[in-house]
């Protein structure tokens, strides 16, 4: 941590320890980063960066002030700027926050292999070696690696005496093939992130080398014929299914302003069978989506979404919570300093179920294996997801290779749906993210295990 | 800045160039009806390319006194660099600034009482509704300076408003619609609430729709969207990978011949204008498809080196990343009936507005499948209800291949221009 930034903590802090708000903090944050882009022959961006940036956010007689700036020696000047701001309104209906306990804490990501320690070329040479390995096929035209790392001294204090800090560590890889055959293209893309040292990217070949096949294979693959069927989603599809036909669902900010999302989102309402367990809960340390504490100073908790098919909670930033009069979830986001926090997402998965993946392949005559994701897309009440690729399955066989799949729901109805629940979670995370409120791409990740749902509409040609 | 520059550059160095960004805004915003919060942002940020022994560094920084720093850091991490050859332009000049003085006059208490005004008149008709609307005025300062002399600077100014409704039906179902625009200074945006209120009434009801192929009007808004897909295709940089399905077919005719798409550095009023590119080139226009015709792919210096074709001026950065080709601004040629006219032509049919999903397909090669998030059923040829919990698939490089109808009216969304557009038979899966 340099000079300038531990000045500003402790201008931070004396400001706030006289503060009179309702309620202000203080968010500042200095980091290092390498971004190392390859494509087939070329060096598309190897560079190493540098950011520094701090916020100021206060709550004046129910308005919210808001300042951001990049020149941390300024502080008092940007605090006044957001006291000012706040003045300027004269709200009808008053914002309020719940409020918290004073937290004090630093922490960091605990690494195996310090990036900050690896030489620029030997990060060079790993990119370069998955970048040869994609290549690694007559039809590939063309490839995309993506090396990230970030190094981050993140610093939240706040007008309740909280002061967190955590130094972390972000690190990830994103590895894609461009296959092409006449007129068809076909890419195939897949991403690993974490709180992480440089472990997390390392050994990655065999992933490298399963992205340049499908791309390949996609070229011979049939695209698939629009109607409603039954699927199998593996647990990466299963990930983002969730995150969108349920997950934003259960974000208060959606719900607490607006009578009639009140009246459906009622707790012990029927969502779906009674197997289904679904969770947020950011304190799964390294996961894409975790998080010590939120950008409101907020602990993170497990909360369980739904549970036994009924809907069991909800997630929550300081305002919210205080609207709705329920517990803070230390769900209170933003993708940077500079960004309001807003309701956000962690780890969101659905639960082990009681079936095996062979099980739930036996029980499906006439469907579609649906795997991997590109991505996905909710408004509240119909949502979209995309699958990587897919399988015809006959009388429990998976046959021929489809793809173009976009399948859609309704939140309502569609998680009612699942037949089966599977006993193999897996947790995924990306160098991509969640997008919400022009805040993208937030860290988050998403899973769960192979579900069966029947009576899914795919988009396409008949 | 540039003596700082050429304290730390060696004699040998090739060329270099930076460029300089800082900018303050100040955003307003209402959530659910009410006014919600106020900001005041300040950023500034520096970013150096430089070129030694034939190979490009990069580097950047937001804080200031680091400036030294970081040309080292270019400088290092230049013997990563891909080879390239071309020189930076020695004379760069300024015919505008994408700035308007009016941006002064940004007046926050008015600019509050509009909002309240216009969000009192949607509830006035929706009482249950929930609306969420966001106002910014922002300035900023770039300055481009390079090793070959140029020392250029301009400003830029921009008023953004937007507005987004939600309606709630007791069912759960909803309609979410938004309008927004983006000008040079402040304007009346209080129209936008007229069309946000007809979007919502034709929506109240919901007609049911079979799986089959039906005439689709697409609003410039959507079509848009769609003709992006065609658009990436002729960046010079997936021509130069061989992944744009255009590569080799520069001078062919594979599109309808009223197929025309301009890429135009002058769209009236746009604030997203610019004197020069990001490496300092004039802007010109381009015909990325003329009647049809493939006639320019996009490209900056780099690209323009390694095509072996002549620079368009299309560099984009901001300081923080390395110059790429992209488009100023995409203006389809209109066609010769109105809106009105079009519309009355469907027996049955559907107008395309918002989708969830679109853009998850493949869409290097056109494709698109999404769902409808906000669509109406026309019915001869008067706009009939909603039609929902369906998707729209098919290929849009196809589509601008056959038959189409484009409107005489334009509209501008964001830095494009754009008209109405019919395709006779696009497959809706319900």
């Amino acid at each position: 941590m340099n000079e300038k930034y531990k000045k500003a903590v402790d201008v931070g802090r004396k400001i706030l320890e006289s503060s009179s708000c309702d309620y202000a903090e203080i968010r500042l944050s200095s980091s290092v980063a390498t971004l190392i882009s390859l494509s087939g022959e070329n060096v598309d961006s190897f560079t190493l960066s540098e950011s520094v940036a701090g916020s100021v956010r206060v709550l004046v007689n129910g308005s919210w002030g808001f300042a951001t700036f990049n020149d941390l020696s300024a502080l008092e000047k940007f605090y006044a700027n957001a006291l000012n701001s706040a003045s300027l309104l004269n709200p009808t209906e008053k914002s309020v926050v719940a409020k918290y306990k004073s937290v004090n804490g630093k922490f960091k990501t605990e690494v195996l292999r310090d990036f900050m320690k690896i030489t620029p070329d030997e990060k060079f040479e790993l990119t370069k070696r998955y970048n040869n390995i994609l290549k690694n096929s007559k039809s590939v035209q063309s490839t995309r690696v993506i090396y990230r790392d970030v190094k981050t001294e993140y610093t939240n204090i706040n007008s309740e005496g909280s002061i967190l800090s955590f130094d972390k560590s972000y690190c990830g890889i994103s590895l894609a093939s461009i296959a092409k055959a006449g007129s068809v293209i076909q890419p195939f893309h897949e991403s690993v992130s974490a709180y992480s040292g440089f472990e997390v990217v390392e050994n990655r070949e065999s992933l490298a080398e399963e992205v340049v096949k499908r791309a390949v294979d996609l070229l011979d693959a049939e695209p698939v014929s629009g109607g409603t069927y039954n699927i199998i989603a593996d647990p990466k599809l299963c990930g983002v299914f969730i995150h969108e036909a349920f997950g934003h669902m259960s974000e208060a900010d959606f719900i607490y302003e607006n009578p009639k999302m009140k009246d459906i989102m009622i707790i012990g309402k029927e969502f779906g069978p009674s197997t289904l367990n679904v969770y947020d809960d950011g304190t799964l340390n390294r996961l894409a989506g975790y998080i010590p504490f939120d950008d409101e100073g907020i602990l993170p908790t497990k909360i369980p979404l739904i549970k036994d098919g009924l809907l069991s909670g909800r997630l929550h930033s300081r305002e919210t919570a205080a609207k709705m009069d329920e517990e803070v979830t230390g769900n209170g986001r933003a993708i940077g300093v500079t960004r309001q926090p807003i309701v956000r997402m962690t780890n969101t998965y659905v639960d082990n179920g009681e079936y095996s993946k062979d099980d739930i392949f036996a029980s499906m005559d006439d469907g579609l294996y649906a795997v991997d994701v590109i991505g996905g897309q909710t408004n509240l009440e119909m949502f979209t997801f995309t699958a990587g690729y897919g399988y015809l399955i006959k009388n429990g066989k998976p046959t021929k290779m489809l793809r173009d799949i976009v399948l859609t729901g309704n939140v309502f109805n569609t998680l009612k749906n699942i037949e089966m629940i599977g006993n193999d979670r897996e947790l995924f995370g990306g160098l991509g993210g969640c997008g919400k409120g022009g805040q993208s791409p937030l860290p988050v990740s998403f899973g769960g295990p192979h579900v069966k749902i029947r009576d899914v509409l795919i988009g396409g040609k008949r | 800045m540039r003596e700082i520059i050429e304290r730390v550059i060696p004699s040998k160095l090739k060329w270099y160039d930076a460029l300089y960004v800082a900018g303050r805004s100040q955003p307003v915003s209402f959530k659910n009806n009410r006014l919600y919060s106020i900001s005041e942002s300040e950023s500034s940020g520096f970013g150096i390319r430089v070129n030694l022994n034939g190979k490009t560094g990069f580097s950047h920084t937001n804080s200031l006194d680091n400036i030294s720093e970081t040309v080292k850091r270019a400088l290092q991490m230049s013997s990563f660099g891909d080879s390239e050859s071309f020189n930076l332009p020695d004379n760069t000049t300024r015919s505008f600034e994408p700035y308007c003085a009016e941006i002064e006059k940004f007046n926050i208490h008015d600019e509050i009482d509009g909002a309240e005004k216009i969000i009192d008149d949607i509830k006035s008709i929706y009482p249950q509704i929930s609306i969420d609307l966001g106002i910014s005025s922002a300035q900023s300062e770039v300055r481009l300076i390079n090793s070959t002399g140029v020392d250029q600077s301009y400003r830029e100014s921009h008023y953004g408003f937007s507005i987004s409704c939600t309606y709630i039906m007791p069912d759960g179902s909803r309609i979410e619609t938004w309008e927004s625009r983006s000008e040079l200074k402040p304007v009346d945006c209080s129209e936008l609430k007229d069309i946000l209120i007809k979007k919502i009434e034709n929506g109240l009801t919901v007609e049911k729709i079979e799986s089959q192929s039906y005439p689709v009007l697409f609003p410039p808004q959507a079509f848009g969207r769609l003709i992006g897909f065609i658009a990436s295709g002729f960046n010079g940089v997936s021509v130069w990978k061989g992944i744009s399905p255009f590569a080799d077919m520069k001078g062919e005719k594979i599109f309808s011949e009223s197929f025309t798409m301009i890429d135009d550095p002058l769209i009236e009023g746009s604030p997203y204008n610019i004197p020069f590119d990001g490496e300092g080139l004039p802007v010109s226009k381009n015909f990325l498809i003329r009647d049809g015709v493939i006639e320019t792919f996009i490209n900056d210096l780099k690209y323009a080196e390694r095509l072996n074709i002549k620079p368009t001026g299309n560099a984009y950065r901001g300081y923080s990343s390395l110059p790429s080709p992209s488009f100023h601004g995409i203006r389809i040629k209109p066609g010769e009936n109105s809106f009105e006219d079009i519309i009355s032509t469907i027996d049955k049919g559907v107008l395309a507005e918002q989708f969830i999903g679109l853009g998850q397909s493949n869409t290097i090669t056109g494709d698109f499948s999404a769902n409808l998030a906000l669509a109406y059923l026309i019915e001869n040829g008067k706009i009939k209800g909603r039609v929902k919990d369906c998707m729209i698939s098919g290929n849009i490089i196809d589509l601008m291949k056959g038959e189409f109808t484009l409107s005489k009216d334009v509209e501008r969304k964001g830095s494009s221009l754009l008209p109405y557009c019919l395709f006779p038979a696009v497959s809706i899966t319900a």
